[in-house]
């Protein structure tokens, strides 16, 4: 448990310290932004801040609740996921994902870790912030819809990546029919 | 009832709606699905959509079960899962617009409700319950993708995973009159190549490791029911 308190704070004070902030609108259109009506985005622009954050950044922590939903404006990125046997992880760079989507409607821990492997530039919208405007908002859902297809896509990247790794079975083999 | 199970047409009248994550929606969503919906019966081995195809819309599974695969990286084809009834499939793609993630293909003879993308994306929109309904399901599918991921890089053994993958059907057995207490039996329309593609092995080691499930008193197998006679030894076997 201490251990997880530290890497929390240190996550915060990651945050903190390597962010440049600006308040500006998020440059990059985005997955979720994208789907949603004007009047929504201009709510969202409100509470939104963007910031640069350097390489290593940890963005989402497995485990760890997120404090606020990340949209990638610039930079490259990896998502991996935590097994016995390491990480299994596969890099996305497409500007405009967003991450954090499935932990703040869910209520349930992130299952991935997703860390900057260049400076990034991304923008954030505070969790509380985001679900009272989706309670709000219901129509927003599509643009959730849409964000959590993309999380599944990234999932199935993983599966596909790390198969080899993890599978015992020899290369495709004619056999007899039982 | 060619098929053994009766077709629902109305979805406002269907006795399963309620225990279905996509299906219980509002009087007024429904009373929209039904003109939206093209309803269809599937022999088994029907190909509802193609890895890879342009997204043409969804398919509610209303009555029994279709398998999900893909293509691993190395060409392997692999068994995502195995959907239920009340399941939506090829959402991702309907929803994103970006093509097939999946090939599914029904392991039984199935209804499913057809809804073309356009139609679908708007019912979405028009409703915020079917919103939330299809943000539930995504969340669910995710979860059982890292699940996987994480079973995959888990489970040493081929025993193992199957034992796991055992047990995990033990969770919906069947009603039999015939069978013993504390014996679960389980309907499995998965051939031995499918279980293979489905736990990452090969269809010969599937096989050997069943004998040996059998010969030690752990299942007991007719045709595609199968009745587990020691769930205690199938536990043991899972340490993950």
């Amino acid at each position: 448990m201490e251990v997880t308190v530290v890497t929390v704070l240190h996550f915060k004070w990651e945050y903190k310290q390597s962010m440049n902030s600006t308040s500006s609108h998020s440059a990059v259109a985005n997955e979720l932004y994208e789907m949603l009506s004007p009047g929504v985005q201009a709510e969202l622009v409100k509470a939104e801040r963007s910031m640069t954050v350097p390489e290593g950044t940890t963005l989402i922590r497995q485990d760890v609740p997120p404090e606020n939903l990340v949209i990638i404006n610039s930079g490259k990125v990896a998502v991996s996921l935590n097994c016995m046997r390491g990480a299994a992880s596969v890099d996305y760079s497409e500007p405009g994902k967003v991450f954090g989507m499935r932990a703040l409607v869910s209520g349930e821990l992130p299952e991935i870790n997703v860390t900057c492997v260049e400076s990034c530039s991304i923008t954030v919208v505070p969790r509380d912030y985001f679900l009272s405007l989706l309670q709000n908002n219901p129509e927003i859902y599509f643009g959730v819809a849409k964000v959590l297809s993309s999380d599944l896509k990234i999932a199935d990247r993983i599966l596909r990546k790390n198969s080899r790794r993890f599978f015992c079975g020899p290369r495709s083999r004619t056999v007899k029919p039982d | 009832m060619a098929y053994h199970f009766q077709i629902i047409e109305d979805c406002l009248k269907c006795a399963f709606r309620e225990h279905n994550l996509f299906c219980d929606l509002s009087r007024e969503a429904l009373g929209r699905l039904q003109h939206i919906k093209a309803t269809s019966v599937y022999p088994k081995g029907a190909l509802l959509c193609l890895e890879g195809q342009s997204p043409r819309g969804i398919f509610v599974l209303c009555t029994g079960r279709a398998k999900l695969s893909t293509t691993s990286s190395e060409g392997k084809s692999m068994i995502l899962r195995v959907a239920e009834p009340g399941e939506v499939l090829g959402l991702t793609a309907a929803v994103s617009g970006s093509p097939y993630e999946a090939t599914v293909e029904t392991l039984e003879p199935s209804q499913a409700n057809f809804i073309a993308q356009a139609d679908f994306v708007r019912f979405l929109q028009e409703f915020p319950d079917v919103g939330l309904k299809v943000a539930k399901q995504l969340t669910h599918n995710c979860k059982c993708a890292y699940d996987e991921i994480r079973s995959l890089g888990l489970s040493n053994s081929v025993p193992e995973k199957l034992a796991k993958l055992i047990l995990r059907w033990a969770e919906h057995p069947l009603d039999l009159s015939t069978k013993k207490p504390n014996e679960i039996a389980v309907r499995v329309t998965l051939t031995q190549e499918e279980i293979a593609q489905f736990i990452g092995t090969s269809r010969e080691t599937v096989s050997r490791v069943l004998t040996g499930f059998r010969k030690k008193g752990f299942i007991r197998v007719k045709g595609a029911t199968w009745t587990i006679i020691n769930r205690r030894a199938l536990e043991n076997l899972v340490t993950t």
